[in-house]
């Protein structure tokens, strides 16, 4: 993918937060007609306990990396002209605070929102991202999440496919 | 080889700053390092997280790293527990 068509980032929330409407700027161009964008914000449960907010540790070289690897795959899978940006953040939110913007432009829709869900699913999934979330009473607890090893990443989807795990937007 | 293995997520407070140093034959590769990780956890940490690290991947700072690759010439491994992301 053309570098000048993918904007992605790390944000550390206390330099500032995630701008959606930056994200839908950058993906925007006259050739294209749809634009799609996912905005992940942190709410105020999960799994029956109330969340005060999540602090997310990235590792943010890798994650860059593997952000250019998702626009890859989803260039091969819409075959068509595609803007994206990809901008997750680290370090702790408060409730309400958004998490992760991903927008997609291409010259129709459904291309658009394909790219955008495929995207935002590997986002979540295979980017090196952990959030621990922290409740009302004090206490805190990493989330459940996906293997990135070889050996687990078969039984996890299997396990995914069966339930709903971890505190996930949408 | 020295190698570095900076540790992530759950696995982060497991170590003193996150960080694990072993040394492991030359040539070695990520299952030398897997194994090598869960028997330092073993002796050294309160709670050894063996279910954890076993389902933990290993990475470069470019690549997500496959049990049969090479650890890298830098000797700078990180260990990624489940990720949760969004």
């Amino acid at each position: 993918m053309n570098p000048e068509m993918l904007d992605a980032r790390i944000v550390d929330i206390a330099e500032g937060g995630i701008d959606a409407a930056a994200a839908l700027d950058f993906v925007s161009d006259p050739r294209f007609g749809g634009l799609a964008c996912f905005v992940g914000k942190v709410r105020a449960q999960n799994l029956g306990r109330v969340v005060t907010g999540i602090s997310y540790q990235v590792h943010a070289a890798l994650a860059c990396n593997l952000f250019r690897g998702f626009a890859e795959r989803a260039v091969q899978a819409v075959d068509c002209e595609l803007k994206l940006s990809i901008v997750h953040a680290t370090g702790r939110l408060a409730v309400g605070d958004v998490a992760v913007v991903v927008a997609a432009g291409t010259p129709h829709r459904d291309e658009a929102f394909r790219a955008c869900r495929m995207v935002i699913e590997a986002v979540k999934h295979e980017a090196p991202i952990w959030k621990r979330e922290h409740y009302e009473d004090g206490d805190s607890a990493w989330s459940e999440g996906c293997s990135l090893c070889e050996t687990s990443r078969e039984h996890d989807a299997g396990h995914a496919r069966g339930q709903h795990h971890g505190h996930g937007h949408g | 080889m020295i190698v570095t293995l900076t540790l992530y997520g759950a696995l982060g407070d497991a170590a003193a700053d996150g960080r694990v140093t072993l040394t492991l034959d030359h040539g070695a590769r990520v299952a030398d390092a897997r194994q090598a990780l869960t028997e330092h956890a073993r002796a050294h940490w309160s709670d050894p997280r063996e279910s954890l690290l076993a389902r933990s991947a290993f990475a470069s700072d470019s690549a997500v790293l496959r049990e049969h690759d090479a650890v890298p010439d830098n000797g700078q491994l990180s260990v990624l527990p489940p990720v949760s992301g969004g």
